[in-house]
């Protein structure tokens, strides 16, 4: 009977608290410490002097306290390498039958010469599917931060727009972005036979566009790609994947029936797009605060 | 092959613990930088290519271009052209 009103009454507290409209009744964690009450306050010297070998204390005890917990660290970090088993030898304990089966059966259960994009595609694609997620998520989050507010801020400055006005950066992005963009799309379409794939190929192209637009500028970049086009080719990624993902579990998640042989290929894709997108998207951000 | 190895090791060991003792913020990426390239030549001698090349691109590429990118904004550029 009694406790009922108290809960109502501190959860009441609690959501004014959050809300911002109250402060908490006990101060004292928030506040930094005060000097002492004026009977008993030391003289201002006195009490400059304490304070002072306070902080000469502090100031010497600090490095010796971080040297000390830092030599622990690599300690037992050093300890626990040198109980680590010989590297690549046979009777490793990752030699086991999850390895054997992933070098044996990847390409027939994933259709992917590749084993490591067959793993990271194929057998673990709900973890890289989650990674995907978080890189979406986080450009959001710095999207919601950092965008600009054109009616508050106004549009970009024109010299901040038309990007950096160095020669030697705009003759050798000239020279260098279409073969990084080519080099790009090798790994990201290529990815299932050699090296590189979704992440790796995603990231050079990011980086290209990057260095595109802080050599030409951001209008240039406009022709092909303006804030619309990357929401839909960042969200179109994700649901790309989502979708493939979706249907690979749909049939079994073991063995591709014929007509699905493509899958990881285009799952590539539609990483390579998130990964690039969030690259980009971060440099825009962080640099002019508008994509 | 194993001399390079141990060259390559001992690169990394000298930028990792290098890039906390300079001054400058710049020279600290520029070394961390530095330590992502030798890595990422490692990740290839260790014959893992697909890290090699997500090393270079991340590690090498696109953090650093993120941290000069803070630097600029917090005005730690001090000495060079934009500052």
């Amino acid at each position: 009977m009694n406790k009922e009103p108290e809960h109502q009454s501190r959860w009441q507290r609690l959501v004014s608290w959050v809300d911002g409209d109250r402060e908490p009744k006990d101060q004292s964690l928030f506040v930094m410490e005060r000097r002492p009450p004026r009977d008993f306050r030391p003289s201002e010297e006195e009490h400059d002097r304490q304070e002072r070998r306070r902080l000469n204390w502090f100031f010497r005890g600090y490095p010796a306290v971080a040297i000390l917990i830092a030599a622990v660290l690599v300690g037992v970090l050093l300890a626990a390498v040198l109980e680590m088993p010989a590297f690549g030898r046979a009777d490793n304990p990752i030699n086991n039958e999850v390895s054997e089966r992933y070098l044996e059966n990847s390409e027939e259960e994933t259709g992917s010469t590749n084993v490591v994009t067959g793993m990271i595609l194929g057998y673990r694609g709900f973890d890289t599917l989650g990674e995907s997620c978080v890189l979406f998520l986080a450009v959001t989050a710095v999207m919601m931060l950092l965008l600009r507010n054109e009616d508050e801020d106004g549009p970009l400055e024109p010299e901040e727009d038309e990007g950096h006005g160095d020669v030697i950066l705009k003759q050798a992005a000239w020279l260098l972005v279409p073969f990084i963009f080519l080099f790009a799309i090798y790994v990201l379409l290529h990815g299932e036979v050699s090296p590189g794939g979704g992440f790796s190929g995603g990231t050079i192209l990011g980086a290209g566009v990057i260095l595109f637009v802080s050599a030409f500028g951001q209008r240039n970049l406009r022709v092909f790609m303006d804030g619309k086009t990357y929401r839909f080719v960042r969200t179109f990624g994700l649901l790309l994947y989502v979708g493939l993902y979706g249907a690979y579990i749909f049939f079994g998640a073991n063995g591709l029936p014929n007509y699905l042989e493509g899958m990881v290929l285009l799952i590539d894709l539609a990483v390579g797009l998130v990964v690039a997108c969030t690259v980009y998207g971060f440099f825009a951000l962080f640099s002019k605060g508008k994509i | 092959m194993i001399a390079l190895e141990y060259l390559l090791l001992i690169g990394v060991i000298v930028c990792a613990a290098a890039a906390p003792l300079f001054k400058r913020l710049l020279t600290m990426v520029i070394v961390y930088m530095a330590f992502s390239l030798l890595m990422a030549v490692l990740w290839s001698l260790l014959q893992s290519p697909d890290l090699a090349i997500t090393e270079a691109a991340v590690g090498a590429g696109v953090t650093s271009i993120l941290f000069f990118l803070t630097l600029k904004r917090i005005g730690a550029l001090k000495g060079t052209k934009d500052e």
